[in-house]
């Protein structure tokens, strides 16, 4: 659905030169909630910008369901939500989405309805007619999100989608977003809320300066570690000096227990200590790193390099 | 339709920013008063008497032909409107490429699927609707007023219109050049008025070059004069057609329209190419 071989793409500031994108690969395919992430300034906003034909590459491809995405007919049913973006502050919300509506070539009966069905998904529907302009950040984040629909998207991009909104708006934005992904919607996300694209893709890359540094499965980067949740049926204290003495280290957070093991046979060994001291295990489950230790991880050991 | 929804886009900026509005307001009461303030006592063809706002109307060199009263009023006012309209046209129309091109909001356009080109042009087309529309609504409104007051009715007054609209555009395309370049709407502004200050002496080209000590100096104040517009000379013409006493001639008003063009060709060109 959406390829890049060998992508460059440098920028002229006063005559030097910075290069915002060095030879990034990607695939994403049909169907797929890819997420990118990467430090500010590690250049995915170009890269989308690239992928949409906003800015031209200084060499390599980018292709959008094969096409260049430069030819204005490879953006048909293409949505996008660019960061921070600013409607014209003089056109009402259905007015803004009958504008871009008409843009994308969408017939005025289709227009009506989906403007009016969107408006209504979003949340919008009782401030149709109010100016932009006098939208909360939050709510123009909505209406960007109804406008990136409004043509039913075969491919979806959203830079920070979830920028500047509230934790409800937040779920919203996400429900949103897996309802759209149901309809076999391609959906590409930048974004640097981790735990957002944690919960809401597939597949995510890396980038750092410019570069894919990683990419995988989700499930696939945050591994399992030698650590596990435990929780007691219990509020019986650990018996830390037994614990410690079979090899496993106790902490312990949010009123549950975590253990790091060296190997399944010390966590074995454990809960033989706990049964033996006949403590009730009502929960033993391993913890997985999370995408933030991940990408952390990463771009630290690249940092290094 | 997208062209349609790229010209009622840019009415709905002008009406937003008052620019329209501004500009409806100011020639509404210009045309008020001349319908009803303004009253001309007409006998045996010649214009005897008048008054405005009730006061009368002195004539120094005795009773006037209507007529000749009729085509030199207009042709004042075309000549004013030359240099005003203009001038208003671009203050209105000024900030249309850069508030285009601000970030976060050209994604939002070039995003959809429309050429670059077809975007650009949209717009265009909407500030011509634009000041076509305004300026046939005080134009139409003087032509019709004055004609039912006095009978006198002189087609060439609206023809003038033509021609300002003709000035206009090639300064809009200049506008949009710039604006494509620098992104600013004071630069935006700012040079058009600039370019009409300096093209208006060029008409004097010849004297001016024959003053320089330098033959490479010389040519550079001709070449100016043949690639910018030719301010000076078409006003001549216009003022002087109203009167009927000349008839424009073609080829400063076709470099006018030429500069005119190849700005906005140069225009559509680098927009193509830029990155956003």
């Amino acid at each position: 659905m959406i390829s890049v071989r060998g992508l460059v793409k440098d920028f002229r500031h006063w005559g030097r030169r910075l290069r915002a994108l060095d030879g990034v690969d990607l695939e994403v395919r049909r169907g797929e909630v890819f997420g990118l992430l990467g430090a500010n300034g590690a250049g995915k906003t170009t890269l989308i910008k690239v992928l949409l034909g906003l800015a031209r590459p200084t060499e390599g491809e980018a292709r959008v369901r094969g096409r260049d995405p430069r030819a204005a007919s490879a953006r048909i049913r293409v949505g996008y939500l660019p960061e921070g973006h600013r409607f014209p502050g003089y056109l009402t919300g259905e007015g803004t989405l009958r504008l871009f509506g008409r843009l994308a070539g969408l017939p005025e009966r289709t227009l009506e309805r989906r403007a009016a069905e969107l408006l209504d998904l979003v949340g919008l529907a009782d401030r149709a007619r109010d100016r932009v302009g006098r939208y909360s950040k939050g709510m123009t984040q909505r209406l960007g999100l109804a406008c990136a629909l409004l043509d039913e998207p075969d491919v979806l991009f959203l830079d920070e989608p979830t920028d500047g909104v509230d934790p409800v708006g937040r779920r919203q934005i996400r429900d949103l977003l897996l309802a759209t992904r149901a309809t076999g919607t391609t959906i590409f996300i930048n974004s640097h809320l981790l735990s957002e694209v944690e919960r809401t893709c597939d597949r995510v890359a890396i980038l750092h300066h410019g570069r894919v540094i990683r990419q995988g499965t989700v499930e696939g980067l945050t591994r399992p570690t030698q650590r596990f949740r435990l929780r007691l049926a219990t509020d019986a204290p650990l018996p830390a000096e037994q614990l410690q003495a079979v090899g496993a280290a106790v902490s312990s957070s949010n009123g549950a227990f975590e253990v790091e093991v060296a190997d399944l046979e010390t966590l074995n060994r454990l809960v033989d200590t706990l049964r033996a001291e006949r403590l009730l295990i009502a929960e033993i489950s391993p913890l997985r790193a999370a995408l933030e230790d991940v990408f952390v991880e990463v771009v630290g050991e690249e940092e290094a390099r | 339709m997208k062209t349609w929804a790229l010209i009622v886009d840019t009415w709905r900026e002008a009406l937003a920013r008052y620019t329209l509005l501004g500009f409806a307001l100011v020639s509404s009461l210009f045309l008020l008063i001349l319908t009803f303030a303004l009253n001309l006592d007409i006998v045996d063809g010649s214009l005897a008497a008048g008054t405005l706002f009730g006061k009368a109307l002195e004539f120094h060199h005795g009773a006037q032909a209507i007529d000749t009263v009729v085509v030199t009023g207009q042709s004042i006012f075309a000549g004013m409107l030359y240099v005003l309209g203009v001038f208003l046209a671009v203050f209105a129309t000024g900030s249309q490429v850069p508030n285009l091109q601000t970030r976060g909001t050209v994604d939002l356009y070039l995003t959809r699927p429309i050429t670059r080109t077809h975007l650009l042009l949209g717009r265009f087309l909407g500030a011509i609707t634009l000041v076509t529309v305004n300026l046939l609504f005080l134009c139409g409104g003087v032509f019709v007023i004055i004609s039912l007051k006095t009978g006198v009715w002189n087609p060439r007054f609206l023809v003038a219109m033509g021609l300002i609209l003709v000035v206009f555009l090639s300064f809009l395309g200049f506008m949009y050049l710039v604006g494509v370049l620098s992104s600013s709407t004071p630069l935006s502004i700012m040079l058009p008025y600039a370019l009409y200050m300096f093209s208006f002496p060029l008409a004097a080209h010849d004297h001016i070059a024959a003053a320089m000590d330098s033959r490479f100096w010389a040519n550079v104040v001709h070449g100016l004069y043949w690639v910018l517009p030719k301010t000076a000379e078409v006003g001549r013409d216009l003022t002087g057609y109203v009167l009927g006493k000349a008839t424009p001639t073609l080829l400063p008003l076709a470099t006018t329209a030429a500069f005119g063009a190849l700005c906005l060709a140069a225009a559509v060109v680098i927009f193509n190419r830029k990155s956003f």
